[in-house]
């Protein structure tokens, strides 16, 4: 009998609330339209009271201000990037060349470049005319070079792919100061170049450049100024 | 109470995100046991979508108080305008290349707008949207900066570059990689230093340093000398840092060197250089 009991006793309690709230709930509506009364009757009666005494307060200082937080922006200004081409190593004939590049964008116009690269000499005419003469060894016939160099962005411009696809691209020059590893030597170069680059989206770079690096050298038995020619396609992202 | 200052858009995605969240919780409690791929994929795509309206939360949202904000195609003085947004309109900011912010509007238009123009926007609350110009103040405050350049060390020409972190305005902390060409020895040399810079405010500033470094020596091959060797290297300096324009200024240094060889006596070499730096 007493389980019974208990679920009516239950059930009581349970209608009980519901219906309280219920009328919580309709209370409120009816509260909310004798709330300006009562407010308007205080502040009427606070008036009267402070008439004498206190000039009424037109404003009421506490605004609350919004803090706001501002999120660190995304600067994109470095791009790195690699590439193949040629090398065109005089007296040495032309031979493949890869490369690796790294670009800071300072403003729109000028950017900072270092790169390194290498490519392996071919012969001299005098060693493919001469038979068995080897002027240099297998590892000699390395050619390494870095160069950090300063560009210049110019003529930037739109490259149109059809009817519907615009890409950005803009022509710059570099010029640098490096150092190329060759013959087992050292020397300190310097790197004239331009190129041109198309941006496919925001991020990537597509890269067609020429950079002559000119060194002094006496390989050849007299001191001599030599031009090396590197041609290159490189692919680079900004970060 | 701080307030988000996202997009209504970015807003509602997170509600309904959560909103899916939150039934998707519901709905996976008796069936969590047993979650067929499709279940799995749906998930994932939640997951993705709340991951999307993260994303989207962490954008910088401004309003356009000029009567327009122009958007070009790319970002660079000679790209065409192709877009205005208007006044009272706000735009997201997605990021920044050198002097240009990649921005989207309420429409989903994305463009390039000039730092000029963004330094007039505001920012939800009225206030000026600020950020680093890189400018005359610019030099006298920031965090990093990266340099190259030569010059000559013990006669030998050098070919440097630096990189720089600022403890304080007069301090800096740097790290220098350098080569030397000489005609009886090449070698590559890395230091770390302290730069304590004068008076940071001047546009022609004097700045002292210290520090020690690594020096490899490579003798020619032409020549025979020892083998290579490795020396512990320290210097005490002095030199000018001279602001040119936008973020660019010269820096020129002269470094006494003292190099701990194995010999009896340490050597001591004088280098200078002259650098073409950028602060950011």
């Amino acid at each position: 009998m007493e389980s019974p009991n208990r679920l009516l006793l239950l059930t009581g309690a349970a209608c009980a609330m519901l219906m309280l709230s219920g009328c919580a709930l309709f209370r409120s509506k009816d509260q909310k339209v004798e709330k300006p009364q009562t407010e308007e009757q205080a502040a009427a009666e606070e008036e009267a009271e402070d008439a004498d005494s206190t000039p009424p307060r037109v404003i009421d200082p506490n605004v609350a201000r919004r803090k706001i937080k501002v999120p660190k922006i995304d600067n994109e200004n470095w791009e790195i990037g690699l590439g193949l081409g040629f090398m065109s190593v005089e007296d040495f004939g032309t031979s493949s060349n890869y490369a690796a590049q790294f670009n800071y964008h300072v403003t729109e116009d000028f950017f900072f470049r270092a790169d390194i690269g290498q490519s392996t000499a071919g012969k001299t005419s005098f060693e493919t005319l001469g038979g068995n003469i080897e002027l240099l060894t297998g590892d000699e016939r390395r050619f390494t070079y870095y160069s950090l160099s300063l560009g210049y962005n110019f003529l930037p411009g739109e490259v149109f792919l059809g009817r519907n696809l615009a890409m950005n691209s803009g022509f710059y020059t570099l010029v640098g100061i490096g150092s190329v590893k060759f013959a087992g030597d050292n020397r300190l170069t310097i790197n004239l170049g331009a190129g041109f680059r198309v941006l496919p989206t925001d991020w990537l770079a597509i890269h067609i450049g020429v950079q002559d690096r000119v060194f002094e050298t006496d390989l050849l038995g007299e001191v001599k100024v030599t031009n090396n020619f590197e041609t290159l396609l490189s692919a680079t992202v900004f970060f | 109470m701080e307030l988000s200052i996202t997009t209504t858009r970015s807003r509602q995605l997170r509600k309904i995100s959560a909103l899916v969240f939150v039934f998707a919780c519901f709905l996976s409690g008796p069936a969590l046991a047993k979650q067929t791929p499709e279940e799995k994929t749906q998930a994932k795509e939640e997951k993705a979508a709340a991951k999307e309206a993260a994303e989207q939360e962490k954008l910088l949202q401004v309003f356009v108080s000029e009567p327009y904000l122009e958007l070009a195609t790319g970002p660079g003085r000679g790209y065409p305008v192709f877009h205005v947004v208007e006044r009272e309109q706000s735009v997201d900011v997605l990021y920044r290349r050198t002097d240009w912010f990649k921005v989207r509007d309420e429409q989903g238009v994305e463009g390039w707008a000039r730092a000029r123009d963004m330094r007039r926007t505001k920012l939800a609350d009225g206030s000026p949207f600020v950020f680093n110009l890189g400018d005359r103040a610019g030099f006298t405050t920031h965090d990093w900066e990266i340099g190259m350049g030569g010059g000559d060390y013990g006669g030998a020409n050098l070919i440097s570059a630096y990189g720089a972190y600022s403890l304080t305005d007069n301090m800096k902390i740097d790290l220098t990689l350098s080569q030397f060409l000489g005609n009886s020895s090449n070698g590559y040399k890395a230091e770390l230093g302290l730069t304590h810079v004068i008076v940071p405010e001047w546009r022609l500033s004097p700045f002292l340093e210290l520090g020690t470094g690594i020096v490899l020596t490579e003798p020619r091959a032409t020549i025979v000398l020892p083998a290579d060797r490795h020396d512990q290297t320290a210097y005490a300096g002095a030199g000018l840092r001279f602001y040119l324009t936008r973020r660019f200024f010269l820096r020129a240094d002269y470094r006494w060197h003292t190099v701990f060889t194995s010999r009896d006596d340490n050597e001591e070499l004088e280098e200078w250089k002259v650098l073409i730096a950028c602060f950011f």
